[in-house]
C-alpha cells in the first residue's frame, strides 16, 4: 500500500479510558536453568502484583482478572506449542479466557495493544500481559538461525541466517546517505551499557569506552558485537484495567493514551518508494531537498515506515506535537545502534537524515531533552524478545510513577538475582516525568508499536 | 502385557538442574508453490521475475523476489525474463553467519538494484569487493545446485 486512502490513515481512539497500574519483570540472563518458562512468568506476575504497592491482596486481584494477554515470539525457541496454556494454568487463571499474540520482535508491544483493545471496548476490566522468551534452550548459533527463519525463509534467510546482517545491510546504506562518524553510534551502545549498569534486571551491564566499541569485533559489517543487542531468557509482565479498576488498584496508575501499529515488507527489499508520511511537528517543507544526491528514495533501507506509521497514529491520537518537547522518557527497541539513529527520525526526533543529532545534541541522554533508553534498553539490559516490548512499558511506567529507585536501587533486589548493587550506584528516575513513550520492533520493521504513556 | 521401551533416553546434559538433550532431526517438506519457476529457471541459467498484467494497476515495474500475485491490485501476475545486471546498492560482509549457513564465512551479502524491477534483491557477491553502484552481473550456480536462493550470485561486471 504506498497511497493513502483517508479509511488507511484513520486515528484510533479508545471507548474507554485505559490505564497501566503495574508491572513486573525477572532479571535477564543468557541462560537460565535454574527456573523453567512458567517459573519465570510467575516471578513476574508477583512482582507486578505484590511489589506495585497495589491496594488489594494477590488473591483479591486474581479474583478481578477477566482477560489474559500472553506474549512469546518464537515456539521455535521455547519448543512447546500453546504454551501460553500452560502458563495461564500455572498462574491460576482457568478458566478466563486468553489469547497469544505474535508479532516478531513486536510482539510485546502488539501484547500491550491487544489489551488496550479488550479494555477500551469494555469486553474486560483488568487484563494481564504476560510476556517471556527463553532462548538458551540452543547455542548462540542456533539461536540466530531460528530468529532468521523470521526473514524471508525462500528469499532471505539463507543468505547467512543471521538478522544482524540484514539490519547491516541497512545500516551501510544508511551510512552511505548519510555518514554518521562510527563514534556516534558507539555513544549509543556505551551509554544503554552504563544505564543497564544502575539496572538489577540487566544481563550485559559495563562501563566501556568508545573505543571499546570501535575495536570490537564485527558481527556483519559495519556492526560490532557492542552495537548488538542480547539474547536473553527472562519475563514482563504488566497490568492493564480500566479507569474504575485501576483507581481501586492503585492510588497513581498511569494512562495508555495512545498505543498504535504500524507494518511494512518483512522483506526490506520489497519496500517501494513513497511520499514521506509527515508527523505533526513537520511539513512538505521539511523534505522539499530530502530526495537529492544520495537519496533516491524513501524509506528505502534509510527509514522503517512501519515506526513511522506507528508514531503517525499514536501521535495523533495522544495529540503530541513535538515528541522531544512533549515527551519526558523514550523506550526505543534500540537492537542496533544503527536502527536506533533510524527511529530517531521516524519517530519524529529529528528529521530524516539528521538522526545522529539527537545523541550528538545531547538530547538522549538523562541529562537532556528527552532521556532515552534508562531501563538499559535490548543493548544493555535484555531482549527476550516476547518480554522486551512489555519490559519497556513496565520500567517507562515506573518512571512515569517515580519509582525507578524503588525498583532499582533496593538492595534486596540486587541480592535477590546473586548481584551486588554497585558501590557508585546512581538514581536514573527522570524528575518530574509526566509523559513517556515506548517503541516495539519486529524484523527489519515489518511491525512497530508505539505507546504512549502519561500520568494520570 | 508390559509395555516395551525403544531403548532411547533423552541425555542428561546436567543433573541439578536437571536438564536434558531434546534431539530435533526431522524435516520440513517445504514448497516454493507459485514461486517454484523463479527457482527452477536459476537453474537454467535464466532470472525471472514477475509482473502485473492488469492495464489498471499503477506498478508497472518488475517484482523479483517475483510474486505469483500482485499486492497492489491481486491480479495473478505474469513471468518475464530479467536482464541479469545490476548495481550494488549496498552490502555487508558477514563474519559470524548463524547456524544453516550454507557457505564459510566471510561472505558479502549484498541488495541488487536492477533497471525497471521495483524492488532490490538480496543476494551474494561471488568475487570481487563490493562498493556502492558497482556494476554487476549475474552468476547462476547451475552445476552443483543447492535448490535455494543461494543459486543466484553476482560477480563484478
Amino acid at each position: 500500500m504506498i497511497k493513502f486512502g483517508a479509511g488507511n490513515l484513520r486515528i484510533p481512539h479508545f471507548e474507554k479510558p485505559v490505564f497501566a497500574v503495574a508491572g513486573g519483570l525477572t532479571d535477564f540472563r543468557k541462560r537460565n536453568p535454574e527456573k523453567n518458562t512458567c517459573e519465570l512468568c510467575l516471578e513476574a506476575t508477583r512482582m507486578a502484583v505484590e511489589e506495585n504497592d497495589l491496594k488489594v491482596s494477590p488473591e483479591e486481584f486474581r479474583r478481578r482478572v477477566n482477560w489474559c494477554v500472553y506474549s512469546q515470539f518464537a515456539d521455535h525457541f521455547g519448543d512447546q506449542l500453546l504454551a501460553a496454556a500452560k502458563i495461564h494454568d500455572y498462574l491460576g487463571f482457568d478458566p478466563l479466557g486468553n489469547i497469544e499474540v505474535k508479532t516478531g520482535g513486536a510482539t510485546g508491544g502488539s501484547s500491550v495493544l491487544s489489551a488496550c483493545q479488550a479494555v477500551a471496548s469494555g469486553y474486560a476490566d483488568c487484563v494481564p500481559v504476560v510476556g517471556w522468551e527463553r532462548m538458551d534452550e540452543v547455542t548462540t548459533k542456533v539461536g540466530n538461525s531460528y530468529i532468521a527463519s523470521a526473514a524471508c525463509k525462500d528469499f532471505e534467510s539463507e543468505l547467512g541466517w543471521m538478522y544482524a546482517a540484514y539490519y547491516a545491510l541497512m545500516a551501510q546504506r544508511y551510512q552511505y546517505e548519510n555518514q554518521v562518524p562510527h563514534e556516534t553510534l558507539a555513544k549509543i551502545a556505551v551509554k544503554n551499557r552504563l544505564y543497564a549498569y544502575y539496572s538489577p534486571y540487566s544481563q550485559n551491564p559495563g562501563k566501556y569506552t568508545i573505543e571499546d566499541v570501535l575495536n570490537n569485533e564485527i558481527v556483519s559489517s559495519p556492526l560490532t558485537f557492542l552495537e548488538c543487542c542480547v539474547m536473553s531468557a527472562g519475563a514482563a509482565v504488566l497490568i492493564v484495567c480500566d479507569e474504575k479498576t485501576a483507581f481501586e488498584l492503585s492510588d497513581n496508575p498511569v494512562q495508555i493514551t495512545a498505543c498504535c501499529g504500524g507494518t511494512h515488507t518483512l522483506r526490506t527489499a520489497d519496500r517501494r518508494d513513497m511520499e514521506i508520511l509527515l508527523l505533526p511537528n513537520e511539513t512538505e517543507e521539511t523534505y522539499k531537498d530530502y530526495k537529492t544526491g544520495r537519496r533516491k528514495d524513501w524509506p528505502g533501507f534509510s527509514s522503517f515506515l512501519a515506526a513511522r506509521m506507528a508514531a503517525y497514529l499514536a501521535y495523533n491520537m495522544a495529540g503530541i506535537k513535538d515528541p522531544v518537547e512533549d515527551l519526558d522518557v523514550l523506550e526505543t527497541h534500540d537492537a542496533f545502534t544503527i536502527s536506533d539513529i533510524q527511529t530517531y527520525e521516524d519517530i519524529g526526533l529529528r528529521p530524516y537524515g539528521q538522526g545522529r543529532d539527537f545523541v550528538e545534541s545531547g538530547d538522549c541522554y538523562m541529562d537532556g531533552r528527552l532521556p532515552t533508553n534508562p531501563s538499559g534498553g535490548l543493548i544493555g539490559s535484555m531482549h527476550a524478545v516476547g518480554a522486551t516490548g512489555i519490559f519497556q512499558l513496565v520500567e517507562v511506567l515506573w518512571q512515569l510513577q517515580g519509582k525507578y529507585d524503588q525498583f532499582h536501587g533496593t538492595e534486596g533486589l540486587w541480592t535477590r538475582y546473586g548481584k551486588k548493587k554497585p558501590d557508585d550506584w546512581n538514581s536514573l528516575q527522570v524528575k518530574n516525568a509526566k509523559r513517556g513513550c515506548a517503541i516495539s520492533h519486529a524484523g527489519t520493521g515489518s511491525h512497530v508499536t508505539c505507546t504512549i504513556m502519561e500520568r494520570a | 502385557m508390559a509395555v516395551k521401551l525403544d531403548g532411547t533416553i533423552a541425555e542428561l546434559l546436567s543433573k541439578d538442574p536437571m536438564v536434558i538433550k531434546n534431539q530435533k532431526t526431522w524435516y520440513h517438506m517445504h514448497t516454493y508453490g507459485g514461486w517454484s519457476k523463479f527457482f527452477q529457471d536459476l537453474q537454467k541459467g535464466k532470472l525471472m521475475g514477475t509482473r502485473c498484467p492488469n492495464p489498471d494497476c499503477s506498478e508497472k515495474r518488475i517484482f523479483l523476489p517475483p510474486r505469483a500475485d500482485c499486492p497492489d491490485c491481486w491480479a495473478r501476475t505474469e513471468w518475464v525474463e530479467v536482464e541479469p545486471v545490476g548495481k550494488i546498492y549496498t552490502f555487508s560482509e558477514i563474519t559470524y553467519p548463524g547456524e544453516l549457513f550454507r557457505a564459510e564465512a566471510p561472505v558479502h551479502l549484498i541488495s541488487v538494484e536492477i533497471e525497471g524491477v521495483a524492488t532490490k534483491l538480496m543476494s551474494y557477491l561471488w568475487e570481487g569487493t563490493p562498493e556502492f553502484g558497482l556494476p554487476i552481473k549475474a552468476k547462476f550456480l547451475t552445476e552443483n545446485p543447492t535448490n535455494t536462493i543461494l543459486d543466484l550470485c553476482w560477480v563484478p561486471a
